[in-house]
C-alpha cells in the first residue's frame, strides 16, 4: 500500500518536473527571436541589470515604462525601486546600489548633485501637476483650495518628500491655512492618497497622475494652473552605476517618443521646452 | 564547546550589537535635550506617553478577565478564540491596522459608520484611534502572560477562602489576582512597551497628525528625512524606554533561567 502511494509519488514529481522543464523551454523561445530582430534597430546594443530609485508617484508609468524597456532591449533587466524622492536620496546618499535616480522635484535631484553621487547634468523628463482628491461624489463639497480649511482631516505628504513641498507651497501661495491638528502626513504620495481613498480622510492633495490612477475611488478636484505648482521631474545616471550604458539608454528611454507615449498615457505632461 | 558553536554564537553577538552601536554613534548628545524640546518632538513624546498608557489600562480592564476565562472556563471553541487573541501578536502590525480600518472606518465600516452616527465619534485620526490600534497589538502579550499566570496559581488558597464564606467576586478580587500580581505586572509591562513602539497599524488605522496621533515611532519614521537628529534623539529616548523596561522585568523573564544555571 505504501509502496504504491511512494511510486505513484514519484510518478508526479517526476511529471511535474518535465512539465516544469517543458515550460521553461517554451517560454525561452520568444525572447531569443526578438533578440535577433531587435539587434537590427535598436543600438547601442546593451545588456545587464540596473537599478532605478524612482519617485512613488511613477509607479504605474515607470513598471509600464520597465516592461515595455526590457522588450526591446532584450537580456537587460531593470529593477524599479519607488518612494518618497527624499527617502531614495537618503539611500543613495547611504550607497545604496543604484543606477539611476527619478526625483519628483528638483530640491532632492540638487541634494545628490551636490553630494556628487549624480556628476552628469540631470533631464528634465516629465511635469506634473497637483490636485484635489476628495472622496467619491465629493461629499463635502470641496471646490476651491480655500475649502480645505473647513475639513476635519487633510491628507498631505511630510515635506521635504516633493509632493509635501508642493502642497505646502500651493496653500501658502493661495492663503489657505490648514490648522496643524487637521493635517495627516504620508510618507508618500501613494499613502497620502490611500488616506483618503482607504480612510476617512476628506481631501489630500496629490499629483494629476495620483488622482487619475484612483479612478472610482476618489473625485478629483481640479487646482487651476495659476494656483498649481508645476513638478519638473529631473532623472540622472548615479555616479556609482555599475552599468552606466544601460543607465543612459533607461534614460534616453524615458525621453523617447515611445517613452513619452506611455508616461503621457498615465497622465504625466512633456518636460518644459527649454533645452 | 564546539569552536564553530561559539563563532557563530559571536556572529549572533555582533548582529545585535552592531545596530545599536550606530545609533548611538549618531546621536547629537550636545544638542539632545534641545532637539527633545522641539514642539514635533514634545507632541509626539507626550502623545505616546499618554496612549500608551490607555492603552495598557484597557488591556488590563479587557485583557485580565479574558485571560481568567481562558484559564478557568471550558467552553467550546476555546482553542480558536485563544489563537484569535494571539493572532495579532503575529500578524504583520499594517495588515492589523488595515483590518482595524475596514471595521471602525466612518465610511463603510463594519461598525464605523453606526458608532459614528449613533455617537458622532470617529476613531480614525483620532487619539482614541491610536489607543485602539496599540491596544489591538499590545492587549495579546498582557493576556497570555495573564493566562499563564492564571493556570500556574495553586486554586487551593481560593477553596480555602471559599470554604471560609468569602463570594466568587472577593475570591478573585482578594486571593486570585494578588496571587497573580507578578504576572499582571509582567504582562503589563510587556503590553505597554508593545503599544509604545506601535507604529504600522497606528499610521495606518489612525494616520499621522502631529500633536493628535503622530507617536514617537510615527515621528521618527517621518523626521528622519525632515530633521534628522530629532528623529535619533527620540530613538534614544525610545530605546532607553526598552531598556527600563527590560531590566525591570529581568527577575520575572531571566528567573527561570538563572535557577538553570546553578
Amino acid at each position: 500500500m505504501s509502496r504504491t502511494i511512494r511510486c505513484w509519488l514519484v510518478t508526479l514529481v517526476v511529471a511535474g518536473l518535465g512539465l516544469v522543464g517543458a515550460g521553461g523551454t517554451a517560454h525561452a523561445a520568444p525572447p531569443h527571436e526578438a533578440r535577433a530582430k531587435s539587434t537590427t534597430t535598436t543600438s547601442p546594443k546593451v545588456s545587464g541589470e540596473i537599478t532605478v530609485a524612482a519617485a512613488a508617484s511613477l509607479t504605474d508609468a515607470f513598471t509600464k515604462l520597465k516592461t515595455d524597456f526590457e522588450k526591446a532591449n532584450p537580456g537587460t533587466t531593470v529593477t524599479v525601486n519607488f518612494g518618497g524622492s527624499s527617502a531614495l536620496v537618503n539611500q543613495i546618499q547611504g550607497g545604496a546600489p543604484v543606477d539611476v535616480f527619478a526625483s519628483a522635484d528638483g530640491a532632492n535631484m540638487q541634494k545628490v548633485v551636490n553630494g556628487k553621487q549624480v556628476t552628469a547634468e540631470p533631464t528634465a523628463f516629465v511635469t506634473n501637476l497637483l490636485a484635489i482628491v476628495v472622496k467619491p461624489g465629493n461629499p463635502k463639497g470641496v471646490k476651491s483650495l480655500s475649502d480645505l480649511a473647513k475639513l476635519d482631516v487633510v491628507s498631505l505628504c511630510a515635506p521635504p518628500q516633493p509632493c509635501g513641498t508642493y502642497a505646502d507651497q500651493i496653500l501658502t501661495q493661495a492663503g489657505v491655512s490648514i490648522p496643524t491638528d487637521h493635517i495627516t502626513r504620508g510618507a508618500d504620495v501613494k499613502s497620502t492618497l490611500s488616506a483618503v481613498t482607504t480612510g476617512d480622510a476628506d481631501a489630500a492633495i496629490v499629483y494629476v497622475t495620483d488622482a487619475k490612477a484612483a479612478g472610482s475611488m476618489a473625485t478629483t478636484v481640479l487646482i487651476p494652473a495659476w494656483q498649481n505648482a508645476f513638478a519638473i521631474y529631473p532623472i540622472a545616471p548615479v555616479a556609482a552605476s555599475g552599468n552606466s550604458d544601460l543607465a543612459d539608454a533607461w534614460i534616453s528611454y524615458t525621453t523617447s517618443a515611445a517613452g513619452q507615449k506611455t508616461l503621457q498615457s498615465f497622465g504625466f505632461l512633456p518636460p518644459p521646452p527649454v533645452e | 564547546m564546539p569552536l564553530v558553536a561559539v563563532l557563530l554564537a559571536l556572529v549572533a553577538v555582533a548582529f545585535f550589537a552592531l545596530p545599536l552601536i550606530g545609533l548611538l554613534r549618531q546621536v547629537p548628545w550636545r544638542d539632545l535635550w534641545d532637539d527633545l524640546n522641539e514642539p514635533a518632538a514634545r507632541d509626539a513624546i507626550r502623545l505616546s506617553v499618554e496612549c500608551s498608557l490607555w492603552s495598557t489600562f484597557f488591556s488590563l480592564l479587557f485583557g485580565v478577565p479574558l485571560a481568567y476565562v481562558l484559564a478557568r472556563a471550558r467552553f467550546p471553541g476555546r482553542a480558536f478564540v485563544r489563537a484569535l487573541v494571539v493572532l495579532p501578536m503575529v500578524l504583520p502590525p499594517v495588515v492589523g491596522g488595515v483590518a482595524l480600518l475596514y471595521a471602525f472606518r466612518r465610511t463603510d465600516g463594519l461598525v464605523g459608520g453606526l458608532i459614528y452616527d449613533v455617537f458622532h465619534y470617529q476613531f480614525t485620526f483620532s487619539k482614541w484611534g491610536v489607543v485602539l490600534a496599540e491596544t489591538f497589538v499590545a492587549m495579546p502579550f498582557l493576556v497570555i502572560t495573564a493566562e499563564a499566570g492564571f493556570r500556574s496559581m495553586d486554586r487551593r488558597y481560593e477553596d480555602a477562602a471559599a470554604s471560609l464564606g468569602a463570594g466568587r467576586w472577593t475570591v478573585f478580587r482578594r486571593v486570585t489576582v494578588p496571587m497573580v500580581a507578578p504576572a499582571l505586572i509582567a504582562g503589563a509591562a510587556l503590553a505597554w512597551a508593545r503599544a509604545l513602539g506601535e507604529f504600522g497599524a497606528t499610521i495606518t488605522f489612525a494616520g499621522n497628525i502631529q500633536g493628535r496621533t503622530q507617536t514617537t515611532p510615527l515621528a521618527v519614521y517621518l523626521l528622519l528625512e525632515g530633521n534628522q537628529d530629532v528623529a535619533i534623539a527620540l530613538s534614544l529616548v525610545l530605546l532607553a524606554v526598552s531598556i527600563v523596561v527590560l531590566v525591570s522585568l529581568r527577575d520575572h523573564w531571566f528567573g527561570g533561567l538563572r535557577d538553570a544555571e546553578r
